[in-house]
Protein backbone atom coordinates (compact mmCIF):
# COMPACT_ATOMS: atom_id res chain seq x y z
CA UNK A 1 0.00 0.00 0.00
CA UNK A 2 1.36 3.72 -0.70
CA UNK A 3 2.48 5.16 2.43
CA UNK A 4 4.81 8.04 3.40
CA UNK A 5 8.26 7.31 4.59
CA UNK A 6 10.88 9.80 6.05
CA UNK A 7 13.78 7.73 4.66
CA UNK A 8 17.35 7.83 6.52
CA UNK A 9 20.05 8.16 4.03
CA UNK A 10 22.75 5.56 4.15
CA UNK A 11 24.34 6.41 1.33
CA UNK A 12 24.71 8.46 -2.06
CA UNK A 13 27.27 8.32 -4.37
CA UNK A 14 27.84 9.42 -8.18
CA UNK A 15 28.39 6.17 -10.73
CA UNK A 16 28.84 8.19 -13.70
CA UNK A 17 28.89 12.00 -14.92
CA UNK A 18 25.45 13.52 -13.71
CA UNK A 19 23.96 10.19 -12.38
CA UNK A 20 23.75 9.09 -8.42
CA UNK A 21 22.53 6.32 -6.22
CA UNK A 22 21.46 7.16 -3.31
CA UNK A 23 20.32 4.11 -0.82
CA UNK A 24 17.97 5.09 2.29
CA UNK A 25 16.89 2.91 5.32
CA UNK A 26 13.12 1.71 4.74
CA UNK A 27 12.52 -1.60 5.40
CA UNK A 28 8.51 -0.95 4.48
CA UNK A 29 9.21 0.05 1.22
CA UNK A 30 11.69 -2.57 0.85
CA UNK A 31 9.64 -5.39 1.86
CA UNK A 32 6.79 -4.40 -0.16
CA UNK A 33 8.58 -2.95 -3.82
CA UNK A 34 8.79 -5.61 -6.35
CA UNK A 35 10.67 -4.47 -10.23
CA UNK A 36 7.59 -2.09 -12.07
CA UNK A 37 7.14 -0.29 -8.54
CA UNK A 38 7.63 3.63 -8.69
CA UNK A 39 8.11 6.00 -5.43
CA UNK A 40 7.19 9.52 -5.61
CA UNK A 41 10.22 11.85 -3.51
CA UNK A 42 10.19 15.34 -2.59
CA UNK A 43 13.12 17.61 -1.54
CA UNK A 44 11.46 21.01 -0.35
CA UNK A 45 8.40 21.69 1.54
CA UNK A 46 8.76 25.20 0.18
CA UNK A 47 5.58 24.57 -2.78
CA UNK A 48 8.72 25.00 -5.72
CA UNK A 49 8.67 22.83 -7.39
CA UNK A 50 5.22 21.72 -5.71
CA UNK A 51 4.61 18.19 -7.22
CA UNK A 52 7.01 15.18 -6.26
CA UNK A 53 8.45 13.43 -8.95
CA UNK A 54 8.37 9.47 -9.63
CA UNK A 55 11.71 7.40 -9.65
CA UNK A 56 11.67 3.79 -10.25
CA UNK A 57 13.11 1.71 -7.96
CA UNK A 58 16.42 0.26 -8.76
CA UNK A 59 17.40 -2.22 -5.82
CA UNK A 60 15.74 -3.18 -2.53
CA UNK A 61 17.84 -5.39 0.81
CA UNK A 62 14.94 -6.83 2.26
CA UNK A 63 17.40 -8.59 4.86
CA UNK A 64 18.58 -5.14 5.68
CA UNK A 65 15.22 -2.67 4.80
CA UNK A 66 17.02 -0.43 2.18
CA UNK A 67 15.98 0.47 -1.17
CA UNK A 68 17.81 2.31 -4.06
CA UNK A 69 17.13 4.59 -6.26
CA UNK A 70 19.16 5.34 -9.36
CA UNK A 71 18.59 9.20 -10.67
CA UNK A 72 19.90 11.17 -13.14
CA UNK A 73 20.59 15.14 -11.69
CA UNK A 74 17.96 17.14 -14.07
CA UNK A 75 15.93 19.19 -12.23
CA UNK A 76 15.24 20.99 -8.60
CA UNK A 77 14.12 17.46 -7.00
CA UNK A 78 17.06 15.62 -8.28
CA UNK A 79 19.48 18.34 -7.11
CA UNK A 80 17.66 18.30 -3.87
CA UNK A 81 18.35 14.60 -3.80
CA UNK A 82 22.00 15.38 -5.11
CA UNK A 83 23.09 17.28 -1.68
CA UNK A 84 21.48 14.65 0.69
CA UNK A 85 23.74 13.70 2.75
CA UNK A 86 24.10 10.09 5.01
CA UNK A 87 21.78 10.58 8.32
CA UNK A 88 19.44 13.13 6.26
CA UNK A 89 16.35 12.35 5.48
CA UNK A 90 14.04 11.91 2.29
CA UNK A 91 10.40 11.91 2.42
CA UNK A 92 9.09 9.34 0.14
CA UNK A 93 5.77 8.13 -1.02
CA UNK A 94 5.49 4.54 -2.28
CA UNK A 95 5.51 1.73 -3.53
CA UNK A 96 3.50 3.03 -6.18
CA UNK A 97 1.85 1.72 -9.03
CA UNK A 98 -0.78 -0.97 -9.83
CA UNK A 99 0.36 -3.36 -12.73
CA UNK A 100 4.01 -4.24 -12.63
CA UNK A 101 6.11 -6.56 -14.53
CA UNK A 102 5.18 -9.94 -15.14
CA UNK A 103 8.18 -12.20 -14.88
CA UNK A 104 7.51 -14.44 -17.43
CA UNK A 105 7.21 -18.62 -15.73
CA UNK A 106 7.23 -20.49 -18.91
CA UNK A 107 10.14 -23.38 -18.83
CA UNK A 108 13.05 -22.26 -20.69
CA UNK A 109 12.22 -18.84 -20.92
CA UNK A 110 14.40 -16.38 -22.55
CA UNK A 111 13.97 -13.38 -20.86
CA UNK A 112 15.05 -10.14 -22.49
CA UNK A 113 15.48 -6.44 -20.97
CA UNK A 114 15.91 -3.56 -23.15
CA UNK A 115 16.91 -0.23 -20.89
CA UNK A 116 17.50 3.22 -22.38
CA UNK A 117 18.78 5.80 -20.30
CA UNK A 118 17.44 5.94 -16.97
CA UNK A 119 15.06 3.35 -17.75
CA UNK A 120 17.91 0.59 -17.02
CA UNK A 121 17.66 0.64 -13.10
CA UNK A 122 14.08 -0.80 -12.82
CA UNK A 123 15.21 -4.01 -14.93
CA UNK A 124 18.16 -4.08 -13.28
CA UNK A 125 15.93 -4.68 -10.29
CA UNK A 126 13.54 -7.00 -12.75
CA UNK A 127 16.73 -9.16 -13.41
CA UNK A 128 17.76 -9.64 -10.07
CA UNK A 129 14.34 -10.75 -8.62
CA UNK A 130 14.08 -13.42 -11.33
CA UNK A 131 17.55 -14.49 -10.72
CA UNK A 132 16.25 -14.96 -7.42
CA UNK A 133 12.72 -16.46 -8.24
CA UNK A 134 14.10 -18.84 -10.65
CA UNK A 135 17.48 -20.80 -11.32
CA UNK A 136 19.60 -20.20 -13.70
CA UNK A 137 17.07 -18.05 -15.67
CA UNK A 138 18.09 -17.09 -19.36
CA UNK A 139 18.22 -13.16 -19.22
CA UNK A 140 20.00 -10.65 -22.08
CA UNK A 141 20.18 -7.74 -21.32
CA UNK A 142 20.26 -4.84 -23.86
CA UNK A 143 21.84 -1.30 -22.84
CA UNK A 144 21.00 1.50 -24.50
CA UNK A 145 22.58 5.36 -24.33
CA UNK A 146 23.86 7.95 -26.24
CA UNK A 147 27.73 7.45 -25.78
CA UNK A 148 29.75 5.35 -23.40
CA UNK A 149 29.86 7.64 -20.74
CA UNK A 150 26.08 7.68 -19.96
CA UNK A 151 26.07 3.67 -20.36
CA UNK A 152 24.14 2.58 -17.03
CA UNK A 153 24.66 -0.72 -14.98
CA UNK A 154 26.51 -2.80 -17.69
CA UNK A 155 29.38 -3.84 -15.31
CA UNK A 156 27.13 -4.90 -12.54
CA UNK A 157 25.38 -7.09 -15.07
CA UNK A 158 28.22 -8.81 -16.45
CA UNK A 159 29.72 -9.49 -12.68
CA UNK A 160 25.81 -10.86 -11.63
CA UNK A 161 26.63 -13.45 -14.92
CA UNK A 162 24.10 -11.68 -17.02
CA UNK A 163 24.31 -11.79 -20.96
CA UNK A 164 24.62 -7.86 -21.23
CA UNK A 165 24.57 -6.01 -24.65
CA UNK A 166 25.27 -2.24 -25.51
CA UNK A 167 24.27 -0.07 -28.12
CA UNK A 168 25.40 3.26 -28.45
CA UNK A 169 23.87 5.75 -30.70
CA UNK A 170 27.83 7.17 -31.30
CA UNK A 171 29.13 4.13 -31.76
CA UNK A 172 31.58 5.06 -28.60
CA UNK A 173 30.82 1.07 -27.02
CA UNK A 174 29.28 -1.86 -28.21
CA UNK A 175 27.20 -2.20 -31.37
CA UNK A 176 26.83 0.91 -32.68
CA UNK A 177 23.14 2.27 -33.11
CA UNK A 178 19.49 1.72 -31.22
CA UNK A 179 18.89 -0.89 -28.83
CA UNK A 180 16.60 -2.51 -31.74
CA UNK A 181 19.61 -2.82 -33.80
CA UNK A 182 21.02 -5.07 -31.03
CA UNK A 183 16.99 -6.45 -30.42
CA UNK A 184 16.05 -7.91 -34.02
CA UNK A 185 19.41 -10.16 -34.37
CA UNK A 186 18.63 -11.67 -30.69
CA UNK A 187 15.50 -11.92 -31.44
CA UNK A 188 15.57 -14.75 -34.12
CA UNK A 189 19.10 -16.30 -32.03
CA UNK A 190 16.25 -16.87 -29.40
CA UNK A 191 13.77 -17.92 -31.54
CA UNK A 192 12.50 -21.36 -30.68
CA UNK A 193 12.00 -20.58 -27.18
CA UNK A 194 9.87 -18.90 -25.42
CA UNK A 195 10.18 -15.18 -25.25
CA UNK A 196 9.78 -12.39 -23.15
CA UNK A 197 10.64 -8.55 -23.49
CA UNK A 198 10.66 -6.16 -20.74
CA UNK A 199 11.26 -2.80 -21.50
CA UNK A 200 11.53 0.81 -19.79
CA UNK A 201 13.28 3.99 -21.49
CA UNK A 202 12.28 7.31 -23.60
CA UNK A 203 9.17 6.98 -25.45
CA UNK A 204 10.12 6.56 -28.77
CA UNK A 205 12.83 3.88 -27.68
CA UNK A 206 10.16 2.15 -26.28
CA UNK A 207 7.69 2.48 -29.41
CA UNK A 208 10.62 1.00 -31.87
CA UNK A 209 10.66 -1.70 -29.14
CA UNK A 210 7.27 -1.91 -29.21
CA UNK A 211 6.97 -2.05 -32.90
CA UNK A 212 9.68 -4.57 -33.41
CA UNK A 213 7.96 -6.81 -30.97
CA UNK A 214 4.65 -6.94 -32.46
CA UNK A 215 6.03 -7.06 -36.19
CA UNK A 216 7.53 -10.19 -34.87
CA UNK A 217 5.16 -11.74 -32.80
CA UNK A 218 7.05 -11.74 -29.28
CA UNK A 219 5.35 -10.31 -26.50
CA UNK A 220 6.36 -6.91 -24.65
CA UNK A 221 5.69 -5.30 -21.25
CA UNK A 222 6.74 -1.68 -21.27
CA UNK A 223 7.09 0.33 -18.10
CA UNK A 224 5.64 3.91 -19.26
CA UNK A 225 7.57 6.92 -19.00
CA UNK A 226 5.25 10.07 -18.57
CA UNK A 227 4.84 12.44 -15.69
CA UNK A 228 2.53 11.42 -13.16
CA UNK A 229 1.65 14.35 -11.00
CA UNK A 230 0.47 12.70 -7.79
CA UNK A 231 1.06 9.32 -8.83
CA UNK A 232 -1.75 7.41 -7.12
CA UNK A 233 -4.94 7.80 -9.55
CA UNK A 234 -6.28 10.95 -8.47
CA UNK A 235 -5.00 13.67 -10.74
CA UNK A 236 -5.88 11.91 -14.01
CA UNK A 237 -2.81 13.54 -15.30
CA UNK A 238 -1.02 10.51 -16.65
CA UNK A 239 -3.29 9.19 -18.94
CA UNK A 240 -2.50 6.78 -21.96
CA UNK A 241 -4.75 5.65 -24.74
CA UNK A 242 -4.70 2.30 -24.91
CA UNK A 243 -5.88 0.43 -28.51
CA UNK A 244 -9.13 -1.01 -26.94
CA UNK A 245 -10.35 2.93 -27.01
CA UNK A 246 -9.57 3.27 -23.38
CA UNK A 247 -8.21 6.06 -21.79
CA UNK A 248 -6.39 5.28 -18.59
CA UNK A 249 -3.87 6.34 -16.05
CA UNK A 250 -0.36 4.82 -16.39
CA UNK A 251 0.60 5.90 -12.88
CA UNK A 252 -1.74 2.81 -11.30
CA UNK A 253 -3.73 1.33 -14.00
CA UNK A 254 0.23 0.52 -15.25
CA UNK A 255 2.80 1.57 -15.43
CA UNK A 256 3.63 -1.70 -17.27
CA UNK A 257 1.55 -2.36 -20.31
CA UNK A 258 1.73 -5.11 -23.15
CA UNK A 259 3.33 -2.98 -25.93
CA UNK A 260 0.23 -4.47 -27.73
CA UNK A 261 -2.10 -2.22 -25.72
CA UNK A 262 -0.52 0.98 -26.53
CA UNK A 263 -1.65 3.12 -28.53
CA UNK A 264 1.26 5.64 -29.87
CA UNK A 265 0.53 9.00 -30.43
CA UNK B 1 -9.83 20.32 28.56
CA UNK B 2 -12.81 18.20 27.08
CA UNK B 3 -12.18 17.12 23.11
CA UNK B 4 -13.53 20.20 21.40
CA UNK B 5 -16.69 19.98 18.88
CA UNK B 6 -15.02 19.91 15.39
CA UNK B 7 -18.34 18.75 14.01
CA UNK B 8 -20.01 21.97 11.50
CA UNK B 9 -23.15 22.49 9.05
CA UNK B 10 -23.69 22.57 5.89
CA UNK B 11 -26.82 22.46 4.60
CA UNK B 12 -28.75 19.47 6.50
CA UNK B 13 -25.42 17.49 6.89
CA UNK B 14 -23.47 17.28 9.58
CA UNK B 15 -20.02 16.80 9.32
CA UNK B 16 -17.55 15.64 12.29
CA UNK B 17 -15.12 17.84 10.97
CA UNK B 18 -14.72 21.12 8.59
CA UNK B 19 -12.19 18.79 6.50
CA UNK B 20 -13.50 17.79 2.91
CA UNK B 21 -11.47 16.40 -0.03
CA UNK B 22 -11.41 19.09 -3.47
CA UNK B 23 -13.65 17.71 -6.23
CA UNK B 24 -10.96 16.19 -8.94
CA UNK B 25 -8.30 15.57 -6.37
CA UNK B 26 -9.57 12.44 -4.50
CA UNK B 27 -10.90 9.85 -7.28
CA UNK B 28 -13.77 8.27 -6.46
CA UNK B 29 -12.81 7.34 -3.28
CA UNK B 30 -11.30 3.69 -3.41
CA UNK B 31 -8.09 5.22 -4.91
CA UNK B 32 -7.93 6.71 -1.68
CA UNK B 33 -9.45 4.21 1.04
CA UNK B 34 -5.72 2.38 1.37
CA UNK B 35 -4.49 5.46 1.87
CA UNK B 36 -6.18 7.68 4.48
CA UNK B 37 -9.75 6.18 6.50
CA UNK B 38 -12.62 8.30 4.80
CA UNK B 39 -14.76 7.86 8.11
CA UNK B 40 -12.06 10.34 9.12
CA UNK B 41 -13.20 13.37 7.30
CA UNK B 42 -15.89 15.70 7.08
CA UNK B 43 -17.03 14.80 3.65
CA UNK B 44 -15.59 12.77 0.38
CA UNK B 45 -16.68 15.13 -2.35
CA UNK B 46 -15.98 13.05 -5.51
CA UNK B 47 -14.54 13.72 -8.55
CA UNK B 48 -17.03 15.79 -11.42
CA UNK B 49 -19.53 13.14 -12.93
CA UNK B 50 -21.22 13.87 -16.00
CA UNK B 51 -24.04 12.42 -18.22
CA UNK B 52 -22.44 10.45 -20.73
CA UNK B 53 -18.54 9.19 -19.99
CA UNK B 54 -15.83 11.95 -21.25
CA UNK B 55 -12.96 10.71 -21.89
CA UNK B 56 -11.08 14.74 -21.05
CA UNK B 57 -8.27 16.68 -22.68
CA UNK B 58 -5.06 15.00 -24.18
CA UNK B 59 -1.89 15.53 -22.56
CA UNK B 60 0.23 17.30 -21.00
CA UNK B 61 -3.04 17.63 -19.33
CA UNK B 62 -1.20 19.55 -15.72
CA UNK B 63 2.16 21.06 -15.89
CA UNK B 64 4.04 22.83 -12.73
CA UNK B 65 4.13 26.72 -12.09
CA UNK B 66 5.62 28.62 -9.22
CA UNK B 67 3.82 27.18 -6.12
CA UNK B 68 1.47 25.61 -8.62
CA UNK B 69 0.02 23.77 -10.83
CA UNK B 70 -2.15 24.06 -14.15
CA UNK B 71 -4.44 21.16 -14.83
CA UNK B 72 -6.81 21.05 -17.96
CA UNK B 73 -8.01 17.36 -17.00
CA UNK B 74 -11.22 17.94 -19.27
CA UNK B 75 -13.96 16.00 -16.77
CA UNK B 76 -12.50 12.52 -17.46
CA UNK B 77 -14.98 10.42 -16.03
CA UNK B 78 -17.10 7.60 -16.86
CA UNK B 79 -20.80 9.08 -16.53
CA UNK B 80 -23.17 8.92 -13.92
CA UNK B 81 -24.72 5.50 -14.55
CA UNK B 82 -21.21 4.35 -13.77
CA UNK B 83 -20.88 5.80 -10.98
CA UNK B 84 -24.19 4.51 -9.26
CA UNK B 85 -23.49 1.19 -10.71
CA UNK B 86 -19.46 0.88 -9.86
CA UNK B 87 -18.27 3.34 -7.46
CA UNK B 88 -21.34 4.05 -5.19
CA UNK B 89 -21.90 0.68 -3.89
CA UNK B 90 -18.22 0.95 -2.47
CA UNK B 91 -18.62 4.32 -1.26
CA UNK B 92 -21.64 3.25 0.81
CA UNK B 93 -19.68 1.30 3.14
CA UNK B 94 -18.25 4.53 4.80
CA UNK B 95 -19.97 6.48 7.27
CA UNK B 96 -19.29 9.72 5.83
CA UNK B 97 -21.57 12.31 3.76
CA UNK B 98 -20.43 11.87 -0.05
CA UNK B 99 -20.97 14.78 -1.90
CA UNK B 100 -21.14 14.08 -5.86
CA UNK B 101 -19.78 16.96 -8.05
CA UNK B 102 -21.83 17.36 -11.23
CA UNK B 103 -21.23 18.80 -14.30
CA UNK B 104 -23.11 19.28 -17.52
CA UNK B 105 -23.86 20.88 -20.40
CA UNK B 106 -27.08 22.66 -20.35
CA UNK B 107 -29.87 22.58 -17.57
CA UNK B 108 -31.96 19.78 -18.40
CA UNK B 109 -28.04 17.49 -18.36
CA UNK B 110 -27.89 18.84 -14.42
CA UNK B 111 -31.79 18.06 -13.82
CA UNK B 112 -30.94 14.77 -14.91
CA UNK B 113 -27.85 14.21 -12.81
CA UNK B 114 -29.52 15.39 -9.60
CA UNK B 115 -32.55 13.59 -10.06
CA UNK B 116 -30.37 9.77 -10.89
CA UNK B 117 -27.96 10.93 -7.71
CA UNK B 118 -30.72 11.40 -5.61
CA UNK B 119 -32.69 8.73 -6.56
CA UNK B 120 -29.47 6.43 -6.00
CA UNK B 121 -29.06 6.37 -2.54
CA UNK B 122 -26.29 7.38 -0.68
CA UNK B 123 -25.47 10.28 -1.96
CA UNK B 124 -25.59 13.52 0.60
CA UNK B 125 -25.02 15.87 -1.45
CA UNK B 126 -24.61 17.66 -4.63
CA UNK B 127 -21.91 20.25 -5.23
CA UNK B 128 -22.66 22.08 -8.83
CA UNK B 129 -19.96 22.36 -11.12
CA UNK B 130 -20.60 25.81 -12.42
CA UNK B 131 -17.15 26.47 -13.10
CA UNK B 132 -14.90 24.40 -14.50
CA UNK B 133 -12.64 25.98 -16.70
CA UNK B 134 -11.35 23.44 -18.85
CA UNK B 135 -14.72 22.50 -21.01
CA UNK B 136 -16.46 24.66 -23.77
CA UNK B 137 -18.79 26.89 -22.23
CA UNK B 138 -18.00 25.61 -18.64
CA UNK B 139 -18.35 29.07 -16.93
CA UNK B 140 -21.04 30.00 -19.06
CA UNK B 141 -23.28 29.35 -15.89
CA UNK B 142 -20.60 30.77 -13.61
CA UNK B 143 -19.91 34.24 -15.29
CA UNK B 144 -23.99 35.22 -15.11
CA UNK B 145 -26.21 35.46 -11.95
CA UNK B 146 -29.71 35.02 -14.27
CA UNK B 147 -28.07 31.86 -15.16
CA UNK B 148 -26.73 30.46 -12.04
CA UNK B 149 -30.30 31.24 -10.48
CA UNK B 150 -32.13 29.31 -13.23
CA UNK B 151 -30.13 26.56 -13.00
CA UNK B 152 -30.00 26.08 -9.10
CA UNK B 153 -33.72 26.41 -9.48
CA UNK B 154 -34.28 23.89 -11.95
CA UNK B 155 -32.20 21.69 -9.52
CA UNK B 156 -33.78 22.26 -6.83
CA UNK B 157 -37.15 21.52 -8.07
CA UNK B 158 -35.97 17.61 -8.24
CA UNK B 159 -33.87 17.20 -5.19
CA UNK B 160 -34.08 17.40 -1.47
CA UNK B 161 -30.57 16.51 -1.02
CA UNK B 162 -28.09 20.01 0.04
CA UNK B 163 -26.93 22.03 -2.84
CA UNK B 164 -23.59 23.37 -2.61
CA UNK B 165 -22.82 25.12 -5.82
CA UNK B 166 -19.10 25.59 -6.70
CA UNK B 167 -18.25 29.28 -7.54
CA UNK B 168 -15.38 30.24 -10.49
CA UNK B 169 -13.08 33.53 -9.30
CA UNK B 170 -13.00 34.14 -12.87
CA UNK B 171 -15.70 36.60 -12.43
CA UNK B 172 -15.42 40.60 -11.88
CA UNK B 173 -17.34 40.00 -8.54
CA UNK B 174 -18.49 37.25 -7.17
CA UNK B 175 -21.00 38.42 -4.61
CA UNK B 176 -24.05 38.91 -7.13
CA UNK B 177 -23.67 35.18 -7.89
CA UNK B 178 -23.28 33.88 -5.02
CA UNK B 179 -26.61 35.67 -3.91
CA UNK B 180 -28.30 34.59 -7.09
CA UNK B 181 -27.28 30.80 -6.68
CA UNK B 182 -28.67 31.05 -2.67
CA UNK B 183 -31.67 32.67 -3.14
CA UNK B 184 -32.19 30.01 -6.01
CA UNK B 185 -32.08 27.59 -3.47
CA UNK B 186 -28.49 26.44 -3.47
CA UNK B 187 -28.02 25.68 0.36
CA UNK B 188 -24.26 26.48 0.25
CA UNK B 189 -21.48 27.69 -1.71
CA UNK B 190 -17.64 26.18 -2.02
CA UNK B 191 -15.02 28.25 -3.59
CA UNK B 192 -13.24 28.77 -5.50
CA UNK B 193 -12.63 27.07 -8.38
CA UNK B 194 -9.18 27.09 -10.05
CA UNK B 195 -8.18 30.42 -11.68
CA UNK B 196 -7.63 30.56 -15.57
CA UNK B 197 -4.17 31.02 -17.08
CA UNK B 198 -1.73 29.21 -19.34
CA UNK B 199 2.09 28.50 -19.63
CA UNK B 200 4.30 28.62 -21.95
CA UNK B 201 7.71 26.67 -23.32
CA UNK B 202 9.71 29.32 -24.66
CA UNK B 203 12.25 26.83 -25.67
CA UNK B 204 9.72 25.05 -28.29
CA UNK B 205 7.78 27.95 -28.49
CA UNK B 206 4.62 26.02 -27.63
CA UNK B 207 2.11 26.42 -24.99
CA UNK B 208 2.84 23.51 -22.27
CA UNK B 209 -1.09 22.48 -21.98
CA UNK B 210 -2.45 20.78 -24.90
CA UNK B 211 -5.62 22.56 -24.29
CA UNK B 212 -3.59 25.48 -23.80
CA UNK B 213 -5.17 27.09 -20.64
CA UNK B 214 -5.89 25.50 -17.64
CA UNK B 215 -6.98 25.77 -13.49
CA UNK B 216 -4.58 27.39 -11.55
CA UNK B 217 -4.38 25.01 -7.88
CA UNK B 218 -1.78 25.08 -4.89
CA UNK B 219 -0.38 27.66 -2.76
CA UNK B 220 -0.15 30.65 -5.55
CA UNK B 221 -3.94 30.69 -5.34
CA UNK B 222 -4.45 30.82 -1.71
CA UNK B 223 -4.13 35.02 -1.02
CA UNK B 224 -6.72 35.06 -3.88
CA UNK B 225 -8.72 32.43 -2.84
CA UNK B 226 -8.99 33.41 0.75
CA UNK B 227 -9.95 37.10 -0.06
CA UNK B 228 -12.86 35.47 -2.25
CA UNK B 229 -13.98 33.38 0.83
CA UNK B 230 -14.08 36.44 2.78
CA UNK B 231 -15.77 38.72 0.06
CA UNK B 232 -18.53 36.72 0.22
CA UNK B 233 -18.69 35.55 3.83
CA UNK B 234 -19.15 39.48 4.45
CA UNK B 235 -21.78 40.03 1.86
CA UNK B 236 -23.78 36.29 2.65
CA UNK B 237 -22.83 35.70 6.48
CA UNK B 238 -25.34 33.10 7.56
CA UNK B 239 -24.47 30.77 4.23
CA UNK B 240 -22.22 28.24 5.00
CA UNK B 241 -19.04 28.52 2.77
CA UNK B 242 -16.86 25.78 1.96
CA UNK B 243 -13.34 27.50 1.21
CA UNK B 244 -10.81 26.48 -0.81
CA UNK B 245 -7.82 26.81 -2.76
CA UNK B 246 -4.30 25.94 -2.21
CA UNK B 247 -4.37 24.50 1.43
CA UNK B 248 -1.60 22.76 2.44
CA UNK B 249 -1.68 22.90 6.19
CA UNK B 250 -4.23 23.14 9.07
CA UNK B 251 -2.66 26.70 8.93
CA UNK B 252 -4.02 27.18 6.19
CA UNK B 253 -7.29 25.59 6.68
CA UNK B 254 -7.39 27.86 9.65
CA UNK B 255 -7.12 31.06 7.84
CA UNK B 256 -10.34 30.16 5.68
CA UNK B 257 -12.30 29.44 8.57
CA UNK B 258 -11.34 32.74 9.86
CA UNK B 259 -11.87 34.68 6.85
CA UNK B 260 -15.55 33.11 7.05
CA UNK B 261 -15.58 29.47 5.66
CA UNK B 262 -17.79 26.86 7.69
CA UNK B 263 -15.58 24.01 6.18
CA UNK B 264 -12.52 23.87 3.87
CA UNK B 265 -11.27 21.78 0.98
CA UNK B 266 -8.19 20.14 0.50
CA UNK B 267 -7.10 19.44 -3.29
CA UNK B 268 -3.47 20.24 -5.05
CA UNK B 269 -1.69 19.48 -1.36
CA UNK B 270 -3.26 15.50 -1.93
CA UNK B 271 -1.22 15.27 -5.11
CA UNK B 272 1.93 16.12 -2.91
CA UNK B 273 0.61 14.47 0.21
CA UNK B 274 -1.50 11.79 -0.24
CA UNK B 275 -2.78 11.91 3.62
CA UNK B 276 -3.07 15.67 3.72
CA UNK B 277 -6.54 15.49 4.69
CA UNK B 278 -6.48 13.33 7.76
CA UNK B 279 -3.01 15.50 8.19
CA UNK B 280 -5.09 19.23 8.66
CA UNK B 281 -7.84 16.83 10.29
CA UNK B 282 -5.11 16.39 13.04
CA UNK B 283 -3.75 20.01 13.07
CA UNK B 284 -6.88 21.62 12.95
CA UNK B 285 -8.21 19.63 16.38
CA UNK B 286 -4.22 20.22 18.00
CA UNK B 287 -4.68 24.26 17.54
CA UNK B 288 -8.30 24.16 18.95
CA UNK B 289 -6.69 22.67 21.88
CA UNK B 290 -3.85 24.59 22.66
CA UNK B 291 -5.50 27.46 22.21
CA UNK B 292 -8.70 26.52 24.73
CA UNK B 293 -11.11 26.87 21.87
CA UNK B 294 -14.17 24.28 22.15
CA UNK B 295 -16.02 24.56 19.30
CA UNK B 296 -14.59 25.02 15.99
CA UNK B 297 -17.61 27.07 14.95
CA UNK B 298 -16.12 29.92 16.87
CA UNK B 299 -13.59 30.41 14.40
CA UNK B 300 -15.92 30.86 11.59
CA UNK B 301 -15.35 34.46 10.02
CA UNK B 302 -13.94 35.64 13.30
CA UNK B 303 -10.75 37.44 11.52
CA UNK B 304 -10.47 40.78 12.60
CA UNK B 305 -8.57 43.36 11.61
Amino acid sequence: MPHQVFARVLSNDPIIAGHQVITCDAPSLAAEAQPGHFVNVLTTERFDPLLRKPFSVYTVDRDRGQISLLYSIVGATTEGMARKRPGEILDIVGPLGGRLFQADTRPAAAHIMVGGGYGVPPLVFLSRELRLAQSEPNITFIIGARRKDLLLCEAELIAAGVDARVATEDGSHGVSGRVTDVLEPLLLEKSGLPVMVYCCGPTPMMRAVAELCLRLGVTCQLSVEVAMPCGIGVCMGCVLDLTDGRRVRCCVDGPVFEAAEVKWS
Amino acid sequence: MTTPNTAVKIGKLTLRNPIVTGSGTFGFGPEMANIVDLNKLGAVVVKSTSREPRLGNLTPRIVETPSGILNAIGLQNSGVDNFIAEKLPFLRNYDVPIIVNLVGTGVADYVHLAEKLTAAGGVHGLEINISCPNVSHGCDFAVDPALTAELIREIRKVTDLTLITKLSPNVTDMVPIARAAVDAGSDALSLINTLIGTAIDIRRRKFRLANITGGLSGPAVKPIALRCVWQVHRALPNVPLIGMGGIMSATDAIEFLLAGATAVAIGTATFVNPTAVTDVVSGLEKYLMENGIADVNELVGAVTQ
